[in-house]
């Protein structure tokens, strides 16, 4: 009797841990900014430059991103030895697609950079999103790629509307899908995250990312802190 | 000790319990499925509602295919609800924040075929996120109200249940914007509440019109006591009827529009003995009836919906069996123009853009319309895929043709694969009427069987559409026959030639339907009390053969037996005949044993294809009220049953189908949904896999060559899931394991069944194709959220071919690699980009390798890649010729590549040096160097132009034109591609020499000039004489 008595105890200590937890939108946010190095490792991240490459059909393209958090954000990508570009600021945006018979640098509408500012937020829009001004939700969970993940919602104090899927078993967001509606035209992008890595240094990166390109962006070098040069921001040409 | 023992082994067997993975529909992540639509005949449509404010913002809600948005007035439509129940009744939109969204399920076009909703939704984010806030009971939903000027009242008229009295019926308060509700008007539980219109210059003022109602499965009835017309001038507190100039009741249906821009006048259709208009302009006070053409007063139970321009009072729009307007307040009204195209009948929703009141969009039982001209005339949008198919069937042409009847829209056929995808302009319309059960004849690829409602049925002749009528006449002293309106047709499983057709006898042909067999006796009840049809409708008289009953509904013969014949019926038969017809067992009395109610329609009868004891069945009990999923399996004939249970179940049973290669794979099809086992019914999981999760799935079939699944859905058209294998061979050893990698199957060298015509698609709907090259598949049991996932591919000599990104999701993995080698690495530079580094030979038939990379582990399995020999425009000897001339090219590119980096790095090198250097004459030497580079730099690629449409052509874009189009084309080499290697490989030569040359006269001299100035030390240099390139 003692025995059994024993037993459903133990029995009613496990379910108890395997039982999930109804866990609060700002348990699941500390989880991730955890799981991503830490509150101060994310704090102290400045500026990030990272390398790697864009696979399309096999052949692959040179990649490279250059951020200063909530000041600029560069991305180059070579093809065939041509050099493009993305550049946003936090009051400008630049693209430069010479592959595309660009022959200079185009300005990107005052409307998509100002609904994007909060982009370049590097440390994480999630991080301290009360003190940012930014409206966060926790709206259930949902299906990515066969994970069920916890669903959040966020309204940046820019306008822009993302929502993230937090994996529960490692707490790594590994989706974001944003919707933009500048020029009249409401637009979705998802982007897909994984090869999570934890560095020497103890930041977490995803090293895969999909939905930035054709094909999947490999990163292969990242740089954290690295002195930039902020001329970066500005178009050469 | 003991203790801790105990504990430990208890943890141990939970722990086990939690170890063993679930399959579900993640566990085959990698299958999504297709929607083909059509978009050219879509679906009825139950509610629109724009935002006001923008005008572009429109939800569409549709009878089975969820809602619909767009952003851009119609140009695109996206679907947004279909992780919940897809009948939508009313769509109300907070226009103070028109983020705030309320959505009815369940219909209350309370036709036969009507589905049924689960209650109440808001969204609070302009329809990403819904949370359901009650109602669950409902059933049905007609009209949701946001008070214009209180966004926290809202009400929700609710007709309620059709096929069954509820005390849910009634109109419904909320003052706290969904959280809480208050019913303020009930009559009683057989009449509920239809419509609401709200005063909005005084919003206490409301009306509302009950309505009492009731189907059977053989009658409808519309009318009763319980309906009429009601006003609340406190908000509904309180109500008063109102009577004066209307007609006597009873009252059947009553549609209801106020003027918004003068809400005194009042437009009402009243469903009485006499149905007619009725006008009132002192705010229902007093009414009088006005003269209606029968387009305003036809059908009031179906049309439900009369509208007033919101600026205008005198503009009244009548959306019904056609469209209707008036410019005097609806005196007088004038139909629609059809200067625009063919506007469907049967119209059920209007939204009129405030902002633009010339701007209309009209829901039809065939999709969405758009005027631009105040209704005059009318566009149609082709790209909403909610049509509402009964059946689906399949033939065995390549590619295989699609087969299905739609609701209200006919019987229809499309390839299930086509150039471009599969678009509106593929799917053909073979018959008229409603559609229901269309049949490919298996022996002549030219006919199909196809019918209307009640039976009528056609033999087709594909190519032309021309039909013969075909439908089996009643013989002397068998009565009247009694067709279902959605009659079988039904092919021998196991004789092709067989031919099968159902009233309340079987009949049976042989002859493509020249001549008929009846081989049966009356097969059903024959209840005298369920054949009163020609009283059915209430009212108004409504007796479409959608009321006929006592009729066959389902028939199907083993496919391993032709003589093993079995009939379902509408009203509880199950009908077996061992002998072809002549002797039958009803065995009804069995499966009710087994728990399975009387009465139920027998929707679907699957004899097994491994065992002919074995049977499956589906029962439909919703006409009697009850919505549960009934299963049924017999393993003795149908001597004894056992009910299939699931609590993943929802909505009523339609179809069962057992997989015709894995007997232990069985697919459920419900109104609320698609369900599956992989071992024979004892764990079932819903199937998500791109489909919407309470999907109305009326039928199934799986294609024997393809493996393909192929879905009817009551709402959004023909679905496909491209091969189901993984679901097949997916043991209960592989998914325990972490990772596996599949043993592959010969992949086929192919380029594609099609081409790509030259041009996107300029709109409509579009299903896509199924993927052109086999996939090398893989499991995981967890997704792989650390380490990279890589898929390697290696010759037979163990040369790497190309790495292909891994996918990383939970489940079954497809990656597909394009058959080729890794492209080329081209010249470098220049002002445009080369298509020549994205193009690369295809690999030649033979064995491979196959490395799975995930982290540092590898998994290997061989590979083979064989000839397509089904393609005899290109043979192996051409394959290999075509791979040589391609590879020769690549090579070319490659060596070019080479000579263009050694200028680039020169070129590079002078530029660096040029303004450090001091002499003047060194200078000079540096820049000459560097011009004579650039003059040979510019012969070699593009360099010039800087513009898109500029097509400059140096020896790189020379190369890539022959050598892209060697690569993609499944040909030999023609004779001039073959000598243009030769030219090409001279040309890159003589490059190669002019800039040896340049090395050779330069190099050595700005070497020791460059170390003179101290710029590069003696030992090092960068400027080599490069021998050869």
């Amino acid at each position: 009797m003692k025995k059994l008595k024993t037993s459903l105890l133990a029995l009613l200590a496990m379910a108890s841990v395997l039982t999930a937890k109804s866990q609060t939108l700002d348990e699941i946010i500390d989880k991730n900014i955890a799981a991503m190095g830490g509150k101060d490792k994310l704090l102290a991240l400045n500026t990030l430059t990272m390398e790697g490459s864009l696979s399309m059909n096999g052949q692959s393209l040179a990649v490279k991103v250059a951020q200063a958090n909530n000041k600029g954000s560069r991305i180059d990508i070579t093809v065939n030895g041509i050099d493009n570009f993305i550049i946003q600021t936090k009051d400008s945006g630049w693209t430069f697609f010479p592959i595309q018979g660009q022959t200079k640098a185009e300005a990107t509408p005052p409307t998509v950079v100002k609904e994007n500012v909060d982009a370049l937020d590097i440390q994480s829009v999630l991080l301290n999103y009360k003190e940012k001004g930014h409206t966060v939700e926790l709206v259930g969970k949902d299906d990515v790629d066969g994970t069920e993940c916890f669903k959040i919602k966020v309204v940046t104090k820019s306008g822009m509307q993302q929502t993230f899927f937090i994996d529960p078993s490692n707490y790594y967001i590994i989706k974001v899908v944003t919707k933009t509606k500048a020029n009249g035209q409401e637009q979705e992008q998802a982007q897909a995250f994984s090869n999570f890595k934890k560095l020497d240094n103890g930041y977490v990166f995803p090293l895969s990312l999909t939905g930035f390109g054709p094909g999947e962006l490999k990163i292969t070098k990242v740089d954290v802190n690295p002195t930039l040069d902020q001329s970066i921001f500005k178009p050469s040409n | 000790m003991k203790k801790l023992f105990c504990s430990l082994t208890v943890l141990s067997i939970f722990a086990n319990v939690y170890a063993q993975t679930k399959i579900t529909s993640a566990t085959f992540g990698m299958l999504d499925a297709r929607w083909l639509g059509p978009g050219t005949m879509s679906g009825r449509i139950t509610a629109i509602e724009g935002v006001n404010e923008d005008g572009k913002t429109i939800y569409v809600g549709s009878a089975g295919g969820g809602i619909w948005k767009t952003t851009n007035g119609g140009a695109s439509f996206k679907p947004i609800f279909d992780k919940y129940c897809q009948s939508i009744g009313a769509i109300a939109i907070d226009q103070k924040n028109p983020k705030i969204l309320y959505v009815g399920t369940g219909e209350s076009n309370m036709r036969n075929s009507v589905s049924i909703g689960d209650g109440l939704y808001k969204s609070t984010d302009a329809g990403d996120n819904w949370t359901k806030i009650g109602m669950d009971s409902t059933e049905h939903i007609s009209k949701i109200l946001v008070d214009p000027q209180n966004s926290n009242t809202v009400y929700v008229a609710v007709p309620g249940p059709l096929w069954s009295d509820s005390k849910h019926r009634g109109l419904y308060k909320s003052t706290d914007a969904g959280k809480t509700w208050e019913k303020i008007l009930y009559i009683n539980e057989k009449a509920g509440c239809a419509d609401i219109s709200i005063d909005p210059s005084n919003t206490n003022i409301i009306y509302a019109t009950t309505w009492e109602f009731r189907r059977m499965p053989y009658l409808f009835n519309s009318g009763g006591q319980g309906s009429g017309i009601y006003k609340s001038a406190d908000a509904g507190k309180t109500w008063k009827e109102l009577k004066n100039g209307l007609p006597i009741k009873p009252f059947g249906r009553v549609a209801l529009a106020l003027a918004p821009s003068s809400p005194n006048n009042l437009l009402a259709i009243v469903e009485a003995k006499e149905t007619g208009l009725y006008i009132s302009s002192d705010g229902g006070e007093n009414w009088k009836q006005q003269s209606a053409t029968s387009n305003i007063t036809a059908r009031p139970f179906y049309f439900s919906v009369i509208k007033v321009d919101p600026n205008d009072p005198k503009r009244v729009y009548r959306p019904a069996f056609a469209f209707s307007y008036s410019d005097d307040g609806g005196y007088s009204f004038t139909d629609a123009s059809g200067d625009g195209g063919w506007v469907h009948s049967d119209m059920h929703a209007l939204w009129i853009n405030p902002k633009n009141t010339s701007q209309l969009y009209v829901g039809t039982d065939g999709g969405v319309y758009i005027s631009l001209d105040r209704g005059g005339t009318w566009m149609f949008l082709q790209n909403l895929p909610v049509g509402q198919f009964y059946h689906v069937a399949v033939d065995n042409v390549d590619p295989y043709r699609i087969y299905g009847g739609l609701q209200d829209n006919g019987s229809w056929v499309a390839p299930s694969a086509a150039p471009g995808g599969v678009g509106n302009a593929n799917w053909l319309a073979l018959y008229g009427g409603d559609g229901f059960w269309v049949q490919p004849d298996p022996l002549d690829s030219n006919i199909a069987y196809a019918e209307s409602q009640g039976g009528s049925v056609g033999r087709i002749d594909i190519k032309t559409t021309k039909s013969v009528n075909i439908q089996p006449q009643g013989a002397q002293n068998e009565g009247k026959l009694r067709w279902n309106w959605n009659t079988p047709i039904v092919i021998g499983a196991k004789n092709k030639s067989d031919l099968y057709m159902g009233a309340q006898y079987l009949y049976k042909s042989t002859d493509k339907g020249s001549n008929w067999t009846r081989i049966s006796p009356d097969l059903t009840t024959n209840d005298k009390l369920k054949q009163q049809q020609d009283s059915s409708g209430g009212l108004s008289a409504d007796n479409t053969s959608a009321e006929n009953h006592c009729t066959i509904f389902t028939i199907a013969e083993s496919p391993l037996d032709e003589s093993l014949i079995f009939a379902g019926t509408d009203d509880g038969n199950l009908q077996i005949s061992n002998d072809a017809g002549k002797t039958w067992v009803n065995v009804s009395h069995n499966y009710v044993a087994a728990g399975i109610p009387a009465q139920t329609w027998v929707s679907s009868i699957e004899p097994s294809h491994f065992n002919k004891d074995i049977l499956y069945a589906t029962f439909d009990n919703h006409m009697y009220g009850d919505h549960k999923t009934y299963l049924g399996k017999s393993i003795d004939g149908g001597k004894t049953w056992t009910m299939i249970k699931s609590t993943e179940f929802t909505g009523f049973a339609h179809k069962i189908k057992e997989d015709i290669v894995n007997k232990n794979l069985l697919f459920l099809g419900t109104e609320m949904g698609l369900f599956a086992t992989v071992d024979g019914g004892e764990n079932w999981f819903r199937m998500k896999n791109h489909i919407p999760d309470y999907a109305l799935v009326r039928d199934i079939q799986i294609h024997p060559k393809t493996n393909d699944l192929i879905l009817a859905t009551h709402g959004r058209g023909i679905i496909v899931v491209d091969d189901i294998t993984p679901m097949r061979n997916l043991t209960k050893e592989i998914i325990d394991k972490d990772v596996v990698l599949f043993d592959n199957k010969p992949i086929t060298l192919t380029m594609g069944k099609w081409g790509d015509g030259g041009f996107p698609s300029t709109g409509g709907w579009n299903g896509g194709n199924p993927p052109s090259i086999d996939p090398i598949e893989y499991y995981f049991k967890e997704r792989m959220s650390s380490g990279d996932v890589a898929v390697e591919v290696y010759d037979a000599s163990g040369k790497l071919v190309q790495t292909v990104p891994g996918s990383k999701r939970k489940g079954v993995n497809k990656v597909y690699w394009n058959l080729r080698m890794t492209p080329p690495k081209v010249a470098s530079g220049g002002t445009k980009a080369d298509f020549g580094s994205f193009s690369a030979p295809m690999v030649l038939p033979g064995d491979y390798t196959v490395k799975l990379k995930t982290g540092d582990k590898e998994y290997t399995k061989q590979i083979k890649l064989v000839h397509d020999y089904s393609n005899p425009n290109f043979t192996i000897v051409q394959r290999e010729a075509q791979y040589k001339t391609a590879t020769d090219l690549y090579h070319l590119h490659e060596q070019l590549a080479s000579v263009v980096d050694d200028i680039n790095n020169n070129q590079k090198m002078l530029k660096e040096n040029v303004g450090k250097v001091k002499s003047d004459k060194v200078k000079k030497l540096l820049k000459e160097y560097d011009a004579k580079l650039e003059i040979l730099r510019e012969t070699l690629l593009a360099s010039k132009q800087k513009s898109q449409f500029a097509d400059e052509q140096k020896l790189r874009e020379r190369i890539s034109d022959v050598y892209v189009a060697v690569c993609n084309q499944e040909a030999a080499p023609s004779n001039l591609q073959t000598q243009r290697v030769g030219v090409l490989q001279q040309e890159v030569q003589k490059a190669a020499q002019d800039n040896i040359a340049l090395n050779n006269q330069y190099a050595i001299k700005v070497k020791q000039a460059l170390i003179k100035e101290g710029l590069l030390k003696d030992d090092k240099s960068t400027i080599e004489n490069k021998k050869g390139n």
